[in-house]
């Protein structure tokens, strides 16, 4: 009998082998909790701030090395302020083994208003990461002071005046981007729409259901580009720089120079509008051409939800591409840059139709989960509609990383990659960064209404990696826009700095590259944005390596 | 977009249901005579008469003054009002007719007849939510008239009331599980109400109930093709062409799903598909861009315009035709085609299901 047993197994394992079920994914991911719940204040009668919540960033505030967390939050709906405890944002500190403690109290970071995106950068260069937190009708920019405090700034730096012609905005999210090179981080603040919880329109799922109003019932808003002054305070040129011009409902901005002129441009996600990309043609000057390069819709032609956005090459020839979500039916668009000015959309041909049709995204992020050399596309999904709404459409989904398999082809990856061992959720932001120094990207994602989830990269392939950590000197300090190429095994692959990637999140940790079996990158190039060029020939894999900019 | 195809389906008088006690008539409908009988007013019940009898010959146009005038004598006469409306509905005026049959249906408001006719009445003008109230109280009087539960179907899924809907396709699928008809309005009930896994089960259940079902096939390669499903789609719709080789919007939606694959394939349908129905804009943008792909650039502009013309509220052709002719170094033009686009962005249609409440 226990023969018979044994050969039972035996031939059970023989034929799980044969048929995959114990090969595990090349991407995988273990759950890990962490304690925060996003609280956006969600009230029967569905203001449109309540779904929109949720920005996250990775970010190591006290430069201890080991990446930490921090989370905003919502408020009471109708007085948009934090009235309770629960609305706190938070801050945790990570003990470099991916175990976090929270330092909201201590580092005076809980907020006051209703917070939806974040953007890292330090701004005035002195080596301590700071804060912006974009709100709805109130922003706030957070100094760190080099003691494990932050100074609510704001009204010094001047970015606490409402706008002149259409009074507060909602800002979603916001970019540190160095639109001058002059070797300080300017601010881009991506704006939503027009909101007043007054007078927005109660609108109808179906009769006697309220849910989340579609934009089209919303004015568009200008986005905002403030110069930094150096001196700690910060000048709106939005209108002379050519952004204000171009009204829309702003849902992410990813900055990358597209066309290697040495000036870093922007993209910005729409909703149910077009999409702009802003040319940087120096001289603090943009302009608007997002339909001239091809990215202003999908080929398709039709308005869709664009929710987040990372802008990476993620084809490895030298030319960040451009990758978007949106809602079911929608597909999470690709543009792949030709390196001429101009983007082709690959959704349909990369294979991303098919995966993406059913989903719903919010926070798409770029980056090598693997190791094996070629980034992958993680995406938080989650419907903007209420749960109420559940009966039209799948409002909670898993979470979905896309496997880059090369030339431009994915692999969606769900429950083989672990993702399903949490419940589906109306996913929302989400940041990475390596939480546990095993040389994994791991993702820190938001959830509305219930815990944030932290998702470690438990990945089985022992392929090496290398991440860099830039510390410009004539450039920004953060070395945000310098472009890294690194070449290994015969084959190159590019990166830049940017922190803002995904949805009203930032991931402002070293720039990392996958090497696969490499050991050491053969020649590494930094182009910096002061136009310095560097090179770092033979560099050891499965390191963090500080580079500091030369001095020409 | 939304399936409307398959409304036409099935006509008022046409459609079919597997069983013969299923076809039978909504109601009997018979002529009042005997009520009128009843009349009090002899100048009144002489009008009735008459009417009567040129109604019984089918002369409905002419019985309409007498009845209007044995109204006008005794506006309480028994049936007159149910009589008034059946000469109406006859003749198609369906708006006068409903007038009469809720006249009717407040004198009487147990009377079965005055429902269905009421109901059938707003149905034919297309007023479906009224249309479903009347033909609701009617079937609480005959729940099991299957005919009259499709039609109270039909108009729960055409005034949007989805979950009604469903469960009366539902009901009806139950004493019919093999209906290919009842299957497809289900999946369409079911894809309006955006519930995509479920719609394409009840299309694939009709197709193979009723494989040679006119319609089926293209039903469910339009909820492939909603998917994105492109490779299911483009069977379909062969599938479709092979029982109705002249079905324009299969060979446009086959073309369509083929510019997914083989665009060289996609020409051929999209101009078989034009030259059965002009108007198909889709197929217009889409060869527009085939031509432009192959270079043949003034014939894609010239699909690209058609397609504007046909509906200048949707982005896509102007985009297309703004790419187009940048690419011509028309920049002017081409600016003028994007800003239309942006333009077009602050115009969307209302979306299907969420609206401001009014």
């Amino acid at each position: 009998m226990r023969h018979a047993l044994l050969a039972a197994a035996l031939l059970g394992a023989l034929w799980a082998a044969l048929s995959g079920q114990n090969t595990p994914a090349p991407i995988h991911f273990a759950y890990r909790p962490i304690d925060f719940r996003l609280d956006s204040s969600e009230t029967p009668q569905r203001h449109a701030p309540e779904t929109m919540a949720g920005g996250v960033a990775v970010f190591d505030y006290n430069n201890d090395g080991h990446p930490d967390i921090f989370f905003t939050n919502g408020a009471d709906i109708r007085t948009l302020k934090k009235t309770s405890p629960k609305y706190s944002d938070r801050l945790f500190e990570n003990d470099g083994h991916g175990n976090f403690k929270d330092v909201t109290e201590r580092a005076g970071l809980a907020g006051s208003g209703f917070d939806n995106g974040v953007a890292i950068g330090d701004y005035d260069n002195d080596g301590f990461e700071d804060i912006f937190v974009a709100g709805v009708h109130g922003n706030r920019l957070y100094h760190n002071e080099g003691n494990g405090t932050f100074k609510d700034v704001t009204h010094q730096a001047g970015l606490d005046k409402p706008d002149a012609q259409y009074g507060p905005l909602w800002s979603v999210a916001g970019a540190w981007v160095d639109v001058n090179n002059d070797g300080l981080l300017d601010l881009f603040v991506v704006n939503y729409l027009a909101w007043d919880v007054n007078t927005e329109p109660p609108c109808e799922a179906s009769p006697g259901q309220l849910d989340y109003c579609h934009p089209k019932f919303y004015k568009p808003t200008p986005n905002q580009l403030f110069l930094n002054n150096g001196d700690g305070t910060f000048r709106d040129v939005s209108a002379e720089a050519g952004i204000r011009a171009h009204l829309g409902k702003g849902m992410g901005a990813g900055v990358a120079d597209y066309d290697l002129d040495g000036w870093m441009d922007i993209f910005v996600t729409n909703d149910k509008l077009h999409n702009s990309l802003f040319h940087n043609k120096g001289g603090g000057k943009f302009e608007e051409v997002a339909f001239e390069t091809g990215v202003a819709l999908a080929d398709n032609g039709e308005f869709i939800s664009g929710m987040g956005l990372d802008f990476r090459d993620l084809d490895n020839d030298g030319y960040p591409d451009i990758a978007f979500v949106a809602l079911e039916n929608e597909t999470f668009p690709l543009f792949r840059n030709l390196g001429k000015g101009g983007f082709a959309d690959i959704t349909q041909a990369s294979g991303m139709t098919r995966l993406s049709t059913p989903m719903a995204g919010y926070s798409p992020t770029i980056a090598d989960f693997d190791n094996d050399g070629w980034k992958d596309l993680f995406v938080t999904r989650g419907h903007v509609q209420s749960l109420g709404y559940a009966t039209h459409v799948q409002i909670e989904q898993p979470n979905t990383v896309f496997r880059n398999l090369g030339g431009m082809k994915f692999q969606a990856l769900t429950a083989e990659a672990g993702l399903a061992a949490q419940p589906p959720s109306r996913h929302r932001g989400s940041a990475i960064g390596d939480l546990n120094g095993d040389g994994r990207l791991d993702v820190v994602v938001t959830a509305l209404s219930a815990p944030a989830e932290l998702w470690i990269n438990d990945s089985p392939a022992a392929s090496h990696w290398i991440e860099f950590r830039l510390q410009g000197t004539k450039s920004n300090r953060d070395g945000i826009g310098a472009r890294i190429k690194l070449v290994a095994g015969g084959k190159a692959q590019y990166n830049q700095v940017s922190f803002s990637a995904g949805y009203a999140s930032s991931s402002a940790g070293p720039t990392h590259f996958g090497l696969g079996p490499n050991k050491s990158a053969d020649l590494v190039e930094i182009r910096w944005p002061s136009g310095i060029v560097q090179q770092l020939g033979n560099v050891t894999a499965d390191q963090v390596l500080k580079v500091t900019e030369p001095l020409k | 977009m939304t399936l409307r195809a398959p409304r036409t389906w099935r006509s008022l008088s046409g459609c079919r249901l597997g069983t013969r006690a299923e076809t039978r008539p909504l109601v009997v409908l018979l002529l009042a005579a005997a009520s009128l009988c009843a009349a009090t007013d002899p100048k009144a019940a002489a009008e009735a008469d008459q009417a009567l009898a040129l109604a019984h010959e089918g002369k409905y146009e002419l019985a309409i003054p007498h009845y209007r005038a044995a109204i006008a004598l005794d506006p309480k006469l028994p049936g007159i009002d149910l009589n008034l409306g059946l000469a109406y509905f006859k003749l198609n005026r369906l708006s006068q007719a409903a007038t009469a049959f809720e006249r009717a249906a407040k004198a009487d408001p147990s009377s079965f007849q005055a429902r269905v006719l009421l109901g059938m009445a707003y149905y034919g003008s297309r007023k479906f939510a009224p249309a479903a109230a009347n033909l609701k109280l009617a079937s609480a009087q005959q729940p099991d008239n299957t005919e009259l539960r499709f039609k109270l179907a039909q108009s729960y899924l055409w005034s949007k009331q989805y979950p009604q809907a469903i469960a009366e396709f539902r009901f009806l699928l139950a004493r019919n599980p093999d209906s290919a008809p009842v299957h497809m309005l289900l999946g369409e009930v079911l894809d309006a109400a955006n519930q995509p896994e479920q719609a394409t089960a009840e299309f694939e259940a009709a197709a193979k109930a009723g494989p040679r079902e006119p319609e089926v096939h293209w039903g469910l390669g339009y909820v492939y093709w909603k998917q994105k499903r492109y490779d299911d789609a483009r069977r379909e719709f062969q599938a479709e062409l092979a029982n109705q080789p002249q079905h324009a919007q299969a060979l446009a939606y086959l073309g369509d799903s083929e510019m997914h694959a083989d665009q060289s394939q996609a020409a051929d349908h999209l101009k078989q598909a034009l030259k059965l129905d002009p108007k198909l804009r889709l197929a217009h943008l889409d060869l527009g861009i085939v031509l432009a792909a192959s270079g043949d650039n003034a014939a894609a502009e010239s699909h690209f315009r058609e397609a504007i013309r046909l509906d200048p509220k949707r982005p896509d052709a102007h985009y297309r035709l703004g790419r187009l002719l940048r690419s011509l170094g028309r920049t002017e033009d081409a600016e003028a085609e994007f800003a239309k686009v942006k333009e077009l962005g602050e115009e969307q249609p209302q979306p299907p299901l969420l609206t401001v409440k009014p």
